[in-house]
């Protein structure tokens, strides 16, 4: 069975525990998806022997 | 000299005539505070006015100038910073109703250190709600852009950009995020600076991404910003994070000249098929005033940086709805539907798709190193297009191609120097033939402020673009 895009962000609400209108699911789902579309770009990047630090060294 | 032209001097030329008596910061502060009275109803640059405390305060200085005090750098300079600083006994609002009574109970850093250097605080400025963007309903009001009320004076750091345009402050501290205060700064014809991560300390500013946030100088000429930066800059016990690198006259080298250095235009920044040609045009033109002051001018490639806006989004607001987690639980229905919608959509970001984010981050840093080995200054526009209207970017999103077009893209000009934490500068870059700003960006090596603020007093020296006044300001 395939979700809906709201269905599948207000499953993602519950999991990660807030509460979002059903007037707004369309265009949390819409911002949410965009985003996850946006990022699968980078899985053309190779990233593999990156490590993901926050705050870079002073000097490099 | 009339009492409102003086609020149209620099924070610079209102110090040294304060410091050779030529007025007195009474008159001054009072000239800006007539500005705001007059102007402000329309253009809701503030939440809050100082009145009665920077009154208090000039009269204050005055005795000192009178008796023959020592003067900091920015004394008597009526100054207002973005409502996201905390101020002490004063009400700091973060732009969101959720705020409405948080009156902390010290001053943030910045805001300690523009006292110590003799400014005297006007007021807090107006912002998009939590120092986000896109609020649909402000609600401290809507800001405007004194170059054209119906379009948006950028975001976040709104209220420092209309304050700027319609001189109703000397200068102000903004926030940059992923282009909160170089936004503002494009849209309204003001100089604004990132600098490094670490060069400012951030405590006491309401975070959003605490590993790029920054407090912003924002003002309206390049010695200015020098000036300011100056003042707020260095080490600070209350944020682990900054640095012990020593702080340099920023003003000292300004008037050195370029010849030493080598410019490199951002190809795929310029390039994009979704830049105004306005805006490209003006870009053009500023390299080729780089050469003419003897500059090296060449193309270089940052492979990633059209992603950057993305990554940004990836990154800071899934860590700004981290932040916010609390208000996001409990009071989610005190928030704009704009900055509610955004935050829960960021909420729900998968971790490994933020690890992607951050490791991407990376990656762009080291082909912005890379970059600036080849080059001493990055240039491109602040923002691919003129300020657009209000409306326009309020809207509600129709779709992911929307949220695309409209709310990524843009956020890899300013956002790329917000994920590499080095410092970037918008400043005056001409306007467009309906009389709108254009902002050129220049950036940097890591605390190479100096040599950024250098090229751009030299550009701001050779164009005529921050001495136009924007028709709200002149009534």
């Amino acid at each position: 069975m395939t979700l809906s895009k709201e269905d599948r962000v207000r499953e993602l609400a519950r999991l990660v525990g807030i509460s979002i209108a059903e007037s707004e699911l369309s265009e949390v789902a819409d911002r949410f998806d965009s985003l996850i579309e946006e990022m699968a770009r980078l899985t053309q990047l190779d990233l593999s022997e990156i490590q993901p630090v926050t705050i870079f060294p002073e000097e490099e | 000299m009339a009492r409102d032209e003086l609020a149209f001097l620099s924070a610079t030329e209102i110090a040294e005539a304060i410091a050779t008596k030529q007025v007195s910061p009474v008159e001054v502060v009072q000239a800006y505070l007539d500005r705001i009275e007059r102007f402000d109803d329309e253009l809701h640059a503030y939440i809050t006015v100082l009145r009665d405390e920077a009154l208090a305060a000039a009269r204050q200085a005055e005795e000192i100038v009178q008796r023959g005090g020592a003067l900091g750098p920015l004394f008597g300079v009526p100054v207002a910073v973005k409502d996201q600083f905390w101020t002490k006994g004063i009400l700091t609002t973060n732009g969101s109703r959720v705020y409405r009574d948080f009156v902390p109970s010290e001053d943030a850093t910045i805001v300690a250190r523009l006292k110590e250097a003799g400014a005297i605080l006007l007021g807090k400025l107006n912002l998009s709600e939590l120092a986000m963007g896109g609020t649909q309903h402000p609600p401290y009001g809507i800001p405007r852009n004194p170059w054209d009320l119906e379009r948006t004076p950028g975001e976040s750091s709104s209220g420092s950009g209309v304050a700027l345009a319609a001189h109703l402050c000397a200068a102000s501290v903004g926030e940059d995020t992923g282009g909160s205060g170089r936004g503002p700064a494009a849209c309204c014809n003001a100089v604004g600076l990132r600098p490094t991560f670490g060069r400012v300390s951030r405590y006491g500013m309401t975070p959003m991404c605490w590993f790029a946030d920054a407090a912003a100088p924002m003002t309206k000429t390049v010695r200015d910003c020098a000036l300011v930066l100056g003042a707020i800059a260095g080490y600070d016990s209350r944020d682990p994070y900054t640095s012990r690198k020593p702080v340099p006259d920023y003003t000292a080298q300004l008037a050195q000249g370029i010849r030493d250095l080598r410019f490199g235009l951002i190809r795929e920044l310029q390039e994009h098929d979704d830049m105004h040609p306005e805006v490209r045009r003006a870009i053009y033109d500023a390299l080729e005033i780089f050469k003419d002051l003897g500059a090296e001018v060449r193309e270089v490639s940052i492979p990633m940086v059209a992603l950057a806006g993305a990554v940004f989004v990836g990154v800071a607001d899934t860590e700004g709805a981290g932040a916010r987690d609390e208000i996001l639980r409990s009071r989610a229905d005190e928030l704009d539907a704009a900055t509610r919608t955004r935050l829960q959509a960021a909420a729900l970001v998968p971790a490994k798709v933020y690890n992607r984010a951050m490791k991407a981050r990376v990656l762009l840093r080291q082909q912005f190193m890379r970059a600036l080995q080849e080059v001493d200054i990055l240039v491109s526009a602040t923002m691919p297009h003129p300020p657009p209207k209000h409306a326009a970017l309020t809207a509600p999103f129709k779709g992911t191609d929307d949220v695309r077009s409209r709310f990524f893209f843009r956020r890899s000009y300013t956002g790329c120097y917000a994920l590499t934490a080095l410092p970037a500068i918008s400043i005056p870059g001409g306007f467009t033939s309906d009389g709108l700003p254009i902002g050129l960006q220049l950036g940097a090596r890591p605390f190479a402020e100096a040599t950024l603020l250098r090229a751009a007093y030299a550009y701001e020296r050779a164009t005529p673009w921050h001495d136009r006044r924007a028709p709200a300001a002149v009534g």
